[in-house]
């Protein structure tokens, strides 16, 4: 007993339409019958033929499980989602990222469940004005905690709920960004010592607050503190010198350092000072030269990778032993091109592949880089815009996907090149050339026929979009 | 030469789910089926020595014991290089357990009399561990599980297996061939099927066995004589978890306590 899957093209996959109309891609879904097309044309569908694609949609109730759970699913579909009788569909809709704040609205004025009550509650994009009147009339903690820590909260629903539960979100008030300096005042009086600590590093936090922080000296409440600001200068000086390694570290990381100060902290005892030290954009030359030659090779990894390194400083980190080092530099944005070209030849292939990735290597170290046998340098080489069209032509045909993936995301990868790559076998690399503007509808068209439900649903989205604002 | 590589279709569940009225499985509507990740092994180890070989001689055929959805299934290895594929279903192997699956693989393997089988370690859904095991034992052949590296030539009288073990170990053993490896994970690099041989996959044939076609009786299969059964599948009561409360530095503050606390500090 033999059976063959009988192939049954839908002609209207064959051919580019002539005429482009939302019209025409809704009958390309009802003739497939592809959910995967129906929920990508959804958005641009008339109200009528909204009601045809809910047939192909929703015809069963696996789909719609499917599709209230899938993270590309547009808003337009998980409104349509959300409005079935069906509550394992609405928690669903209720826990995708996606889900707009309309939706989420209307399935708060239906709800009942506490427990689905709480996912509306957690839900970044539930509008404020349902958080507040959730924050004015529920009693049920789970969701109320979900409100005080939603980020879509504003300073009304958190003044409501501290108003009405004193104490009781203390912790996710001083933390929250929409936290008024009065609230974190008041928050402040009464909370603990962590409490103390979020409050005085909130950006909204007050100057007065933040000078009353520092006479407690708990080293929790300074370590925030040091990493403030807007500390006043005479405290960050004072902060500066701790016996304590945590508030010194958090001072290295402060913005407001000055450079004296910063000169003394580049000879701190503890290495994780002078670590965070090195990670700063401001460094005078002087500190850059004393911190490339500090014992711990992470301090001189990040004075290889600054850009205001002088060249005499990196050519000294590009002979280290370090590799990790000598990666930095051949990362480094001011990196030298004859730096560039000893780096290239470096025996360890991370430092290889970093010259690799370097927009300034030129196209002769590309030639060169293009002949190694590291897939990591190869994948530099295909994803650098200095590479000419004959090497990503050839990295093209790759066997390694990563290498493929670099030329599929070159900014100057020709029409040429990328073409044949419409057919790589990894459908994530389909879905990335459908977003390609150099490649043409008519080569785009054929990936609604994909084997693949993300490729098909991102193509049909590719040609929604163009008919999009059609009228 | 002929390598069978026995596949299965697995179920994998979001974190929302609903279980059957009978409380036995989790309702279908709920389950993504997939290739068992174990088996897209099992299938590169056999493709990688096909295309070793020279052209034509070895010949690899994945058989799978299911309903027909698992054509999908089968279809995805035919793309990925497979040679033919096999299903093997009737109404009455429903609630097979994995050693009857592991009878009928055996039965599939008289009919086909292939030189090697590699089958996958477990299947992600099940996590018997024994489907593999269980044909070997049917078949009366050597076995060898855990396989994360082989040295075999085809037609060859003995392979070298280096199975994984506790603690990082390997074991290196002969095994006398024909014989039944259950691959483990990492063993090779998987390939993707391409949109070509994917296109090629639809129209290839998908050979369908009955019972009658390999010498079995409804009394062999199903429920009936499965040596175990599901009598419940529930989610149980939550632990100790505990959501620790707090700004961030509390938070950690209380993790750090957590440890001591269990450290005995």
């Amino acid at each position: 007993m033999k059976s063959g899957k009988k192939s049954n093209p839908n002609p209207s996959l064959k051919r580019l339409p002539r005429d482009m109309t939302a019209q025409a891609l809704v009958s390309v879904a009802l003739q497939s019958g592809d959910p995967y097309h129906a929920t990508a044309v959804y958005e641009v569908a008339d109200s009528v033929a909204r009601i045809a694609l809910d047939t192909v949609l929703f015809d069963g109730r696996r789909n719609a499980l499917a599709l209230a759970r899938w993270e590309h699913t547009p808003p337009v579909v998980l409104q349509a989602l959300a409005r079935l009788n069906d509550a394992s569909v609405r928690q669903r809709v209720q826990r995708n990222l996606g889900t707009s704040g309309q939706t989420l609205t209307e399935l708060y004025h239906t709800e009942n469940s506490d427990a689905l009550v709480t996912l509306i509650a957690q839900h970044r994009r539930t509008p404020a004005a349902v958080l507040e009147m959730m924050a004015r009339e529920s009693d049920n903690d789970e969701a109320l905690k979900a409100v005080a820590g939603n980020p879509a909260a504003n300073a009304t629903v958190l003044r409501i709920l501290h108003a009405r539960f004193p104490r009781r979100f203390d912790a996710a008030i001083a933390t929250h960004p929409a936290a008024s300096p009065d609230l974190l005042e008041a928050v402040y009086e009464t909370g603990n010592e962590y409490t103390r600590a979020a409050v005085v590093a909130h950006p909204a936090c007050r100057k007065r607050l933040l000078t009353q922080a520092a006479l407690g000296g708990n080293p929790l409440v300074l370590r925030q503190l040091a990493g403030n600001p807007r500390i006043p200068p005479k405290l960050l000086a004072r902060l500066a010198q701790s016996r304590t390694l945590a508030v010194r570290r958090a001072i290295a990381g402060n913005a407001m350092l000055t450079t004296e100060l910063l000169t003394a902290l580049a000879q701190d005892e503890s290495v994780n000072v002078r670590r965070e030290i090195a990670l700063r954009d401001d460094l005078p030359p002087s500190v850059l030269e004393r911190l490339a030659q500090d014992g711990d090779h992470w301090v001189r990894q990040r004075v290889a990778r600054n850009p205001d390194a002088p060249r005499a400083l990196l050519d000294k980190l590009s002979d280290e032993q370090n590799a990790e080092v000598r990666r930095a530099v051949a990362r480094n944005p001011a990196c030298p091109a004859e730096l560039l070209e000893k780096l290239a030849h470096d025996e360890n292939g991370w430092v290889r592949a970093a010259v690799a990735y370097q927009p300034k290597a030129g196209a002769k170290l590309m030639k060169i880089l293009a002949t190694d046998r590291a897939v990591d340098v190869l994948s530099g080489v295909a994803a650098n815009p200095r590479a000419s069209q004959l090497l990503l032509r050839r990295l093209a045909q790759s066997a390694e996907a990563d290498v493929r993936r670099g030329v599929i995301l070159n900014p100057r990868a020709s029409e040429t090149v990328l073409r044949p790559l419409l057919k790589d076998p990894y459908y994530l690399h389909r879905v990335l050339l459908l977003g390609n503007r150099k490649l043409k509808d008519e080569d785009k068209w054929p990936l609604l026929a994909d084997p693949d439900n993300a490729v098909r649903f991102t193509a049909m989205r590719w040609f929604a979009g163009r008919v999009k604002g059609q009228g | 030469m002929k390598i069978m590589v026995p596949v299965k279709q697995v179920a994998a569940l979001d974190e929302d789910f609903e279980f059957r009225d009978d409380e036995r499985d989790v309702d279908e509507d709920f389950l993504l089926y997939d290739l068992n990740e174990w088996d897209d092994f099992s299938l590169e180890e056999a493709m990688l020595i096909k295309e070793k070989a020279p052209e034509g001689t070895v010949e690899v055929v994945v058989v799978s014991v299911g309903p027909e959805r698992v054509d999908e299934s089968l279809r995805k290895c035919l793309a990925k290089g497979a040679d033919r594929a096999v299903r093997v279903w009737d109404d009455a192997m429903e609630g097979s357990d994995s050693v009857t699956v592991g009878g009928i693989l055996a039965a599939v393997a008289k009919k086909e009399s292939p030189d090697m089988i590699f089958a996958g370690v477990q299947s992600s859904d099940a996590a018997n561990g024994s489907t593999g095991i269980a044909t070997a034992a049917a078949l009366g052949w050597p076995h060898a599980a855990v396989v994360a590296g082989l040295e075999y030539a085809p037609g060859a009288n003995k392979a070298v297996a280096r199975r994984e073990l506790e603690g990082g170990t390997l074991q290196e053993v002969e095994v006398a061939c024909p014989a039944v490896l259950t691959i483990q994970l990492g063993i090779n690099k998987p390939r993707y099927a391409s949109l070509r041989g994917i296109k090629q996959a639809a129209a290839k044939p998908i050979e369908g066995l009955s019972l009658g076609d390999l010498g079995l009786t409804p009394a062999d299969v199903g429920a009936g004589v499965a040596l175990s059964r599901v009598r419940r599948m529930y989610v149980p009561p939550k632990g100790r978890a505990a959501m620790i409360e707090g700004t961030p530095a509390e938070q950690a503050a209380r993790i750090i306590e957590i440890i001591k606390e269990f450290k005995g500090e």
